[in-house]
């Protein structure tokens, strides 16, 4: 059976008529074609390409019905970049550390450690490994990765510290 | 791994208006974060006509501090239950367990009466809760349409591996939380496959210690087993009167020779006795350190 659905991702609002059992993550990539965001799994759950930012918290996408998250706010990779074509610190610490080859789990990774690093400002490695437990990389062995968002967090945790944003 | 075809939607702004919806109708299931519920819906284990979202129901969410405990609402997030209830250490084991479920992700969107109402044989909330003697209250309508609140026991609320006492006709609400008496700790800790996975095996520790701090109260329950989440009432009786965690030796064998372990591919039923011993000395030794640390 099918459902109306009004979605707004990265602040665009969409209506759309679609099957009741869509899941979101099928209806960013199909019907809205942002296919930043990847399956990795079969949408087991357990890859984390999926994860989508929805109202602020990292969620994996092949989880939720799309007819779930009218009325809330999604966040794609593509709603990652800072506007006008300038990457996000994070993307440019990944391509600086070389922290993706195949790239198809980084969407996932950047949206879940943007959200990690407004909660944690400040990881230890161990805590950046840890907050990587729901996404799985085959090609980099994660090292690059860590060191990748370690240097992001040192950008943006300077970067706070000079707008004197916080506390 | 895809849900079949799912006939209709429903989000409900309240819980009269939840109930409203699942009174007349058979096949339908209560949503909350669905970090298991769209598993069994994905594989098909279950195929509801009509999905009840309850995620737009505000006052199914937040948590309410009170002298006589903490109010959380049944759509409380993981990440929610830990942050907040880590400032209560005496409940401890419930952030324990919050903080270590699945993943990140799992956890910004898990909840704990989702956990509680699913009830795995191997989950971390239900084994926390059963240590911290939780109050359910379940929700339903009367004949007339009128609200009905019915408390019940976690104890009594697990019944059995993906079983509990909720009624087709019930929605949880809420879970409460007695504060327990001064001087007193708990804890729970897990082992799985990988960080933060499933417990092979969980074990949640909650004591109460008298002036002298000697045990006068101790629960102890376990998860991942293959009977699921129980309390081991005979390993509790022998901590009474432990002094510190090394006197609990008698305890935690009682505990491995009435677990019903097995072997599988996570392991063996020895390496599961062995885990038991080795968590369960953990979570004792928190407990009891917790339980004085508020001297």
């Amino acid at each position: 059976m099918e459902t109306s659905v009004s979605i707004t991702v990265n602040g665009k609002r969409h209506e759309r008529r679609i099957p009741a059992r869509m899941l979101l993550v099928d209806f960013l990539r199909d019907e809205l074609r942002l296919t930043g965001t990847h399956v990795g799994c079969t949408y087991e759950a357990v890859c984390g390409a999926c994860t989508v930012q929805l109202d602020g918290r990292a969620v994996k996408s092949c989880m939720l019905l799309a007819a779930q998250v009218g009325g809330h706010e999604v966040r794609t990779i593509e709603g990652l970049e800072e506007g006008g074509g300038t990457l996000h610190p994070l993307q440019v610490s990944f391509n600086k550390h070389h922290a993706l080859q195949c790239g198809y789990c980084t969407p996932g990774i950047l949206m879940n450690i943007e959200e990690f690093l407004q909660v944690s400002p400040n990881p230890t490695e161990t805590e950046i490994r840890r907050a990587l437990v729901g996404n799985i990389c085959r090609c980099t062995g994660y090292s690059h990765i860590i060191e990748a968002v370690q240097d992001a967090a040192r950008k943006l945790s300077s970067s706070r510290d000079q707008t004197g944003s916080g506390a | 791994m895809y849900p079949s075809d799912i006939a209709r939607i429903v989000s409900p702004r309240t819980i009269a208006d939840a109930l409203q919806e699942l009174d007349p109708v058979e096949d339908a299931v209560f949503l909350a974060g669905g970090m298991s519920l769209m598993q069994a819906v994905k594989s098909r284990l279950i195929k509801p006509d009509i999905v009840v979202n309850l995620n737009e129901i505000e006052e199914l969410a937040g948590i309410r501090s009170e002298e006589s405990g903490l109010f959380i609402g049944a759509c409380t997030r993981y990440v929610d239950v830990a942050q907040l209830v880590s400032t209560t250490i005496s409940l401890a084991a419930l952030s324990d367990a919050a903080k270590c479920v699945g993943d990140r992700q799992v956890r910004n969107r898990g909840t704990l009466g989702g956990s509680l109402c699913w009830n795995y044989h191997s989950a971390c909330c239900p084994c926390a809760s059963l240590v911290l003697d939780a109050q359910l209250t379940l929700s339903s309508l009367s004949e007339s349409g009128q609200r009905v609140d019915r408390n019940v026991a976690i104890s009594e609320f697990l019944t059995g591996v993906l079983e509990t006492a909720r009624r087709p006709e019930e929605l949880l609400t809420s879970i409460f939380f007695p504060r327990p008496a001064h001087r007193s700790g708990s804890a729970y800790k897990k082992w799985g496959l990988q960080t933060d996975a499933l417990p092979v095996v969980g074990v949640a520790a909650a004591v109460t210690l008298d002036a002298r701090g000697a045990v006068i109260s101790a629960r102890l329950a376990m998860t991942g087993l293959m009977n699921g989440t129980q309390r081991y009432p005979e390993a509790e009786a022998a901590l009474v009167g432990s002094r510190d965690a090394g006197e609990s030796v008698a305890a935690i064998d009682l505990l491995k020779e009435r677990a019903l372990v097995h072997s599988d591919g996570s392991a063996s039923a020895e390496y599961r006795k062995h885990l038991i011993g080795r968590l369960a000395r953990q979570v004792i030794d928190h407990a009891f350190a917790r339980a004085t640390e508020q001297d």
